[in-house]
């Protein structure tokens, strides 16, 4: 068992690729996007005249639409039709090798697991449970009416599978792929690769509308009074 | 071994850089250790991020140190295991090659390189970053503005460079566009007291240029920057220090000014009327009482109050000494 994990972290390291870098204008209408963002969140920490001046130009390279990858000439063109664009098919393209090649190990490691070990329990638990737990602990046994207290293997491999992440961060280093969780966790983060194009326009124009909302406080406000409280509070 | 190797270059003293050179080759023995033959070694595996956060922090102490050997082995170490072509390599070969260059012209061979580089890829910030340190360390200092300008305004969350920015332009005296810098600065590190007391010192300069009501401003403004980055860190040595000076200042500008300066509060700008006069100078006794507390401390080295800088420490000695000489008068 700790061979299969073993033998998935060398098969994902070998499959992997490293992800690719975003071309520069990507990567700067993306980063000006956060700025906008980091502006929305901070904007406490600089002064109303700061903010404002940072506000109306952000509003104004809207309107020209300078921030986004495709210059100014890329306004008003709508949302892209992810097929259209070569680039794109090929991102996708490598997505779905690497999730085949993902998939191809995962399903032989899952077969050999299903035909070695359903079908016989192999344990019985020294406290009762609820019916509950029936779907927990007797997957693969098929079985109405046997008692909770009974463990199939199927489930006992489950368990101690997820228990094994201690025994694979000391054999392999703290950041393995032998996990399923963890493989799990990261096909989630990935995320659908059809729904990550957005008209970017409109994004833009979303967070200038948050940017004109935001009703401006100073953090500096009231400052020598808060600390004079606290210090004479602490010194007396 | 007492030497800490996974301390961050920018922390470390001169003292420690050495030890940590030092300590270079029994760290290399060390990683050469035993290793099981090509099957079992599969099971075994000696990755970790320490273990190549060690080797660059040596080899940037071994450069400072001028023993080029180590250094040159530590980079083969990490070319071997990263590549290349990866972004954070690349950087570091630069500044090998920076490090080991002779003469002005094999500097301009380096830059050379960075243009060729950043030709195949405008986007590898690292490099760009190096071509402005170099442009920098050889005096050119409008040109690596310049530089910093072109990669914050296609990276406008890097804080490194916009404090880098921050930085060459205090040092030309356009102070207006290092509070700017530093304003984004904090944007990104909105709880930096450090970035809060740098920002109040360049304000603090700027107003030294200034006059009357733009002065008092300015100069209330940098005393509540001071203020904040206290807030944020108890004991904070230059932001006492820097509050004791703004507050001194302002006690002198407060007396001179006209009545209508003082209640100044403008809803459409939104500048803060100055302080009152009893509580800035309440903040001077209070500033002044603990920089010689942590002076005190600090000097004699008590425990928990030895981390300051002994040059920041004779600094606020001086401060206090100046006081009391005026008061002796």
């Amino acid at each position: 068992m700790i061979l299969t994990g073993i033998l998935r972290h060398y098969l994902s390291t070998l499959l992997s690729t490293v992800p690719k870098r975003d071309p520069l204008p990507k990567l700067r209408q993306n980063r000006h996007l956060q700025h906008v963002r980091n502006i929305i969140i901070n904007h406490a920490q600089i002064s109303r005249s700061a903010f404002t001046r940072r506000k109306e130009w952000f509003a104004d390279e809207v309107k020209k639409g300078s921030l986004l990858a495709e210059g100014p000439a890329g306004k008003g063109q709508g949302k892209p039709n992810p097929l259209s664009d070569p680039a794109m098919m090929e991102g996708m393209m490598g997505m779905m090798k690497g999730q085949m090649a993902m998939m191809v190990p995962q399903s032989l490691i899952m077969g050999w697991i299903n035909a070695f070990f359903s079908g016989y329990v192999i344990m019985k638990l020294p406290f009762p449970l609820t019916p509950r737990f029936k779907d927990m602990l007797q997957a693969g046994v098929g079985t109405q009416d046997l008692d909770v207290r009974w463990v199939s293997s199927l489930s006992w491999y489950f368990l101690t599978l997820f228990g094994l992440q201690p025994v694979y961060n000391f054999i392999l280093g703290s950041n393995n792929a032998a996990s399923q969780v963890a493989q799990q966790m990261q096909m989630q983060q990935q995320g659908n690769p059809m729904g990550g194009v957005e008209d970017m326009e409109k994004v833009f124009q979303g967070v200038s509308e948050d940017l004109e909302v935001v009703e401006h406080w100073f953090v500096l406000e009231g400052v020598e009074d808060r600390l004079l409280a606290r210090l004479q509070g602490t010194t007396v | 071994m007492a030497t800490n190797f996974l301390e961050g270059p920018t922390n470390t003293t001169p003292r420690q850089t050495l030890a940590l050179s030092q300590n270079a080759k029994s760290f290399f023995t060390s990683q050469k250790g035993w290793s099981l033959p090509y099957p079992l070694s599969l099971f075994l595996n000696t990755e970790s991020q320490e273990k190549w956060a060690t080797y660059e922090n040596i080899f940037l102490a071994t450069l400072r140190t001028g023993d080029h050997d180590a250094a040159y082995l530590c980079l083969e170490e990490l070319t071997d295991r990263f590549g290349k072509t990866n972004e954070h390599v690349v950087a570091l070969q630069g500044i090998y090659q920076e490090a080991t260059a002779k003469d002005t012209n094999e500097l301009e061979e380096v830059m050379k390189r960075y243009d060729e580089l950043l030709k195949d890829d405008p986007a590898l910030f690292s490099v760009r970053k190096r071509r402005a340190a170099l442009l920098k360390s050889v005096g050119r200092p409008v040109d690596a503005i310049g530089d910093l300008v072109s990669l914050v305004d296609a990276s406008p969350t890097d804080a490194e460079a916009w404090a880098e920015l921050a930085d060459l332009y205090a040092q030309q005296g356009t102070y207006e566009q290092a509070i700017f810098c530093l304003e984004e600065v904090l944007l990104v590190t909105p709880n930096a007291w450090n970035m809060h007391a740098r920002l109040a010192e360049v304000t603090y300069m700027s107003a030294q240029k200034m006059e009357g009501g733009e002065q008092l401003k300015a100069l209330s403004e940098s005393m509540r920057r001071f203020c904040r980055s206290i807030e944020l860190c108890d004991d904070y040595l230059r932001g006492y220090l820097g509050l004791k000076i703004t507050t001194g200042r302002l006690l002198t500008a407060l007396d001179g000014a006209k009545k209508s300066q003082l209640t100044v509060s403008d809803p459409t700008t939104g500048d803060l009327a100055p302080p009152s006069l009893a509580s800035v100078r309440k903040l001077n006794e209070l500033a002044t009482a603990k920089l010689g507390e942590i002076v005190r401390r600090g000097t004699a080295g008590e425990k928990g109050w030895d981390g300051y800088s002994a040059i920041e420490l004779k600094a606020a000695r001086d401060a206090l000494d100046r006081d009391t000489l005026k008061i002796q008068r």
